[in-house]
């Protein structure tokens, strides 16, 4: 909301500065978005007087002039041909800005030094109307009564400044300069000052003129409506124009201008009909008909629906209710009546229409945030008055005012200590009482209990919060001490902390967190070439994307981290590994009836030149060791998986994830040309493992005893099927069982391959002897005899 | 016989300094006390002394001999000690040397370790860290919280549909509403999570993450000074201890009153600078009262019972914290970045 600081002086004696002024209303709740000074429209021009004029040498219109600027005598050439000796003229000086944002340099004109420009009243933005003399041909000669030296935007009066107020959407009242002169007056504790409101009509009545009927109460709670004759269309007086131009509207003619002068100082959205395009006289508030037409004030066509409100003669829409008025029935030069219409729409209905139809307006975007019961009256009236004001027209005598029900002010009553109890103070009921009723809340004691009476214009105040807020906003929240919680009980839960623990082992992995968008590209699901009828493929589509690459939500992680690779990739990034843990969506059916399934994920993905299958492989075995898992690798057959490099996780027989290098088909998908590994993970299943204790196992004090096996066993067969057939066999006193050495080729018969196998063996009662760990050989080349497995 | 006894000992003493090493060494000690040494074909040949000086040559032999013996095992120790100083000087390397750069240890991210601290600061004062859907329904995100269809406060935040029923969640306060619900006052709860707005450039991202807290009991433990107590431990602890808060008012439809919270600028400390746009203060987060509206939507009686609630921006906070100048390189992910945070 603009609130030009002289406008709103009107209302209220302020007598501090804009700026401090703007410092209370952040105070009191509406922060200043900016201060915008007018004067830095023009800057660095002053008054000069003329006292020598000479023609330049080279030029036939060129003269160069001697101005005296106060503080020194400048050389300046200029084209015009209207200035003479003694005269006062606006001197750009060096480095000055004008209002088209043209910034002045002294130079050569034709070989001659010129320090500025002497200036026009079109370059200076003003118009004959705007100042006298502003309109000739030429320089503005100013009066001579006006001070060498002075900055040219007090002479012009160009000093306003105007303050951007953020208006929250509670106070929809703000959004006025009335409203905010309200304001103002409650924190400065001064008199409001009602604007202007008295005009005399003529003998006429206006049922002579025009009928209203309102078929729709709940949609148009009020209507109301005058007429005035004999309009006259001119340009409104500079006074409008320029509040108007300070709140970035463009002035058009005193008939449109008056509405839009009263939307922003009042509040309230007008229209103006011509009486003369409105069949039958009559204006029927009804829904419109399903498909009908109207071309509005654009010049477009737009269709209408039945749930949308018209504003109708007796034939056709005239107006789509609170958005815009309709092209025929506007006014124009030959209008001679003029019926002014001041509406309460409800707002979620013009916030409807307009988007639906796609058409908004500044009475729209009004309507919209809200309009009261009791600016309808106001703006009618005040609009009227400056028609009197102004002479524009006559008005014609009696109004036509459609409300089914006038609304009453709705009252509160309460124990003052209410409001203490909520900001934790001791306020007098006293100051309680003073500061509501700066507020125009008429508030009244009996005892301890007060009444507070609502304004019409505060709908936003239903309660004793609500007045708690008033009176501490006022009051200042500096009053306000801190008083410390006591009591202590929280934290994070188990698996809050066990998901935060995987975390912190992969840091020490040397792997990095990343976070990325939950939403990705329905296309990402062809990058990984997903097969059609793969369950990944059924994303959650999100209806008002801000664009198509975020447009689904994630099934995956994957895609994500294949994203995170490739752009580090891309960049010139080396080597790095990344980690994230965040949530897929799978919907339970589509399209959604009730809220999807969120499953943390761990996502992993590892490049460089020392990066391989293995060493994110072992990263995850460091973590289902932690976490006490035992998995089970098995071959994997993902579109996006290397066949021969990657493979299922199952923990307790079911699916944990996956693990693998990434097919080729996806790094050209991707237009890589580097190895990329990873993997994805139930995080949730991993964390909540992390939560049992493990139970302690003793410690031997013997000696143990080493076997090395070298094995012939066939090329495929997967060396952890023959570790866990090892442990299944022998009895507990095989400590660990591990693979030392692989080989194929020379002397190994094709098809297979030479495995190395170490065998630990310790007991917890005695030192072992040869025959206990011969026995146990025994039956391990036993039982690999049985699975085509010998010793080389 | 002593004129031999002399000319070994001269002899010895030239030879054993001239032992540079070990090998030396154990040359001389067979020389002179091996089987056939010297010093020991002096004392078979004693035998052939006059019986009455047998014993004083006798005593001279020894004391040679043990003066040999001496004289070796020091030298034995001088060289061992100078062979140990030799290899330590031959170890020498250059210790300023580093292996080649490899990232043996990650880091977490800016925004999990912001998280982290505001979980810390607020389980300090007995806040419980409570989780909830991110795609929400609209009843829990907006209608229980007082913002019903077409309340204009909806336009305060652009929301992504997915049906007109569901929606991902624009503010963590969806989690209080579920929690209010489901449990009994006191409630003390603080809600990080993920949330979605249509938003996107240099200070807004479309998806970024919210802290929210609550706390619910009885009306008398609850004011807004008890808000002003629990936010301003919370600046002190994340901006600094010098740090000074103030309360504004401000507008939410949950909560009533509603407030900002700014925090004196911990650059310029309250002086003004370009971080604070001169002001001193940096805004941070809202709060306020809860709307009894809300208890009573949510089954706490708000006769009995009040409650107030804070939202933070963990991006914002991050990006103060760490001088980030644009959201968008949060969610980039580039190593070079992340690195930072080790």
């Amino acid at each position: 909301m603009k609130v030009p600081f002289s406008w709103v002086k009107e209302f209220v004696d302020i007598d501090i500065s804009a700026y401090e002024l703007g410092n209370k209303l952040v105070a009191a709740g509406f922060e200043i978005e900016e201060y915008i000074n007018l004067r830095d429209n023009i800057k660095n021009v002053i008054v000069g007087s003329v006292e020598e004029i000479e023609k330049h040498k080279d030029s036939d219109h060129l003269k160069i002039c001697k101005i005296n600027t106060g503080k020194e005598v400048l050389q300046i050439v200029t084209g015009a041909d209207n200035v003479k000796k003694g005269d006062k003229v606006p001197v750009a000086l060096d480095g000055a800005v004008l209002p088209d944002g043209k910034h002045i340099r002294k130079g050569e004109l034709r070989g001659v030094l010129s320090n500025g420009m002497l200036c026009s009243g079109e370059e200076l933005g003003l118009t004959e109307d705007d100042f006298p003399g502003a309109g000739v041909n030429g320089i503005l000669i100013l009066n001579s009564d006006v001070n060498v030296g002075d900055d040219v935007n007090d002479v012009i009066g160009n000093t306003d400044t105007v303050l951007d107020v953020a208006i929250t959407a509670n106070r929809p009242d703000c959004n006025s300069i009335l409203g905010i002169a309200r304001e103002i007056a409650a924190v400065l504790n001064k008199p409001l000052k009602m604007p202007d409101l008295s005009y005399e009509e003529s003998n006429d009545e206006i049922s002579d003129y025009i009928s209203v009927e309102n078929k729709n109460y709940k949609l148009c709670p009020r209507y109301m409506a005058k007429a005035v004759t004999d309009v006259v269309e001119t340009q409104s007086p500079k006074i409008i124009r320029d509040r108007l131009k300070a709140v970035g509207i463009r002035p058009i003619n005193n008939l449109v201008d008056v509405t839009n002068y009263v939307l922003t100082e009042i509040g309230q959205p007008m229209h103006a009909f011509d009486l003369e395009n409105l069949a039958g006289h009559k204006i029927i508030i009804r829904n419109a008909e399903e498909g009908e037409k109207i071309i509005a004030l654009d010049g477009k066509e737009y269709a209408l629906k039945k749930e949308h409100l018209a504003i109708c003669d007796a034939e056709k829409p005239v107006a789509i209710a609170g958005v815009m008025g309709g092209e025929y029935a506007s006014i124009g030069l030959n209008t001679h009546t003029v019926i002014l219409e001041s509406a309460r729409f409800a707002r979620d209905s013009i916030r409807h229409t307009s988007r639906e139809i796609g058409l908004h307006s500044d009475s729209s975007a009004r309507y919209e945030k809200g309009i009261d019961f009791y600016s309808q009256e106001l703006g009618l009236k005040r609009a009227l008055s400056l028609f009197y004001k102004y002479n524009w027209g006559k008005i014609v005598s009696g109004e036509i005012d459609k409300c089914e029900k006038k609304p009453e002010q709705n009252s509160i009553e309460y124990d003052y200590r209410e409001i203490n109890d909520i900001i934790g103070v001791n306020l007098e009921k006293s100051e309680i009482i003073k500061i509501l009723n700066r507020l125009e809340i008429k508030t009244s004691a009996k005892g301890d209990k007060l009444t507070s009476i609502i304004p019409l214009y505060r709908e936003d105040i239903y309660g004793v919060n609500d007045l708690t807020e008033e009176v501490i906003r006022i009051y200042g929240y500096d009053v306000v001490k801190s008083r410390l919680i006591s009591g202590c009980c929280g934290g994070k839960t188990e698996k809050q902390l066990s998901m935060e623990k995987i975390k912190n082992i992969l840091i020490g992995k040397g792997v990095f967190e990343t976070v990325s968008y939950a939403f990705v590209s329905p296309k990402s699901f062809d990058v990984l070439n997903l097969n059609k009828e793969s369950y990944l493929r059924n994303a959650i589509e999100i209806w008002n994307p801000i664009g198509s690459d975020m447009s689904v939500m994630r099934t995956n992680l994957t895609f994500s981290m294949l994203k995170t690779l490739e752009s580090n990739y891309k960049r010139g990034n080396k080597a790095s590994r990344f980690f994230e843990i965040a949530n897929t969506y799978i919907p339970k059916e589509l399209p959604l009836s009730e809220l999807p399934e969120e499953k943390a994920k761990l996502s992993l993905g590892f490049y460089g030149e020392t990066e391989n299958y293995y060493t994110l492989k072992e990263v995850l075995d460091d973590i289902f060791e932690i976490y006490g898992m035992e998995v089970k690798y098995k071959r994997a057959n993902e579109t996006f998986l290397h066949p021969g490099r990657s493979a299922l996780i199952e923990y307790k027989d079911k699916l944990l994830g996956y693990i693998g290098e990434c097919h080729p088909d996806i790094l050209e998908n991707l237009d890589m040309d580097e190895r990329l590994y990873i993997a994805e993970l139930d995080a949730e299943t991993i964390a909540e493992n992390g939560m049992a204790i493990k139970p302690f196992k003793a410690i031997s004090k013997y000696q143990g005893m080493q076997r090395d096996l070298a094995l012939i066993a066939p090329e495929k067969y997967p060396a952890a099927e023959i570790l866990s057939a090892i442990k299944d066999v022998c009895t507990d006193i095989l400590e660990k069982v591990e693979v030392f050495d692989i080989y194929t080729g020379g002397q190994i018969q094709k098809g297979k391959k030479s495995i190395a196998v170490k065998l630990s063996f310790r007991a917890l009662e005695k030192t072992l002897k040869d025959d206990d760990v011969n026995e146990e050989i025994k039956k391990v080349l036993e039982e690999l005899s049985g699975r085509e497995i010998v010793l080389r | 016989m002593t004129e031999r006894i002399k000319q070994i000992s001269e002899a010895f003493g030239a030879k054993i300094s001239g032992a540079e090493t070990l090998g030396d060494l154990n040359n001389i000690k067979i020389k002179y006390l091996g089987k056939n040494g010297e010093v020991t074909e002096l004392l078979k040949n004693l035998k052939n002394c006059l019986a009455e000086e047998r014993p004083i040559i006798g005593k001279k032999i020894n004391e040679l001999r043990q003066r040999i013996e001496n004289s070796i095992n020091e030298r034995e120790k001088n060289l061992a000690e100078k062979a140990k100083l030799k290899k330590l000087e031959e170890e020498e390397i250059d210790v300023t040397l580093s292996l080649a750069h490899k990232d043996t240890t990650g880091a977490l991210h800016p925004l999990t370790i912001t998280k982290n601290m505001f979980i810390n600061i607020f389980a300090g004062m007995g806040f419980e860290v409570k989780e909830g859907p991110e795609i929400e329904l609209d009843y829990y995100n907006f209608q229980l919280l007082n913002i019903p269809a077409d309340h204009p406060s909806r336009d305060m935040q652009d929301t992504f549909y997915i049906t007109d029923k569901i929606l991902l969640r624009t503010q963590t306060s969806a989690v209080q509403a579920r929690v209010m619900l489901e449990e009994k006052p006191p409630i003390r709860i603080i809600c990080p999570g993920k949330v979605f707005r249509a938003d996107d450039d240099a200070t807004h991202s479309p998806m970024f993450h919210q802290m929210e807290g609550l706390v619910i009991d009885e009306k008398d433990k609850v004011t807004l000074g008890d808000l002003k107590g629990c936010l301003d431990e919370f600046a002190r602890k994340f901006f600094g201890e010098d740090s000074r808060i103030r309360l504004r008012p401000s507008y939410f439809p949950f909560t009533e009153p509603s407030v900002e919270m700014d925090v004196s600028c911990f650059m310029c400390k309250g002086k003004g600078c370009r971080l604070c746009k001169n002001t001193g203060w940096i805004e941070i987060l809202g709060a306020g009262i809860v709307n009894p509206i809300v208890l009573d939507n949510c089954g706490i009686d708000s006769k009995k019972y009040s409650g107030y609630a804070f939202g933070i921006g963990i991006e914002r906070c991050a990006m103060l914290k760490f001088g980030i100048p644009d959201i968008r390189i949060l969610f980039e992910n580039d190593i070079r970045f992340l690195r930072q945070y080790k």
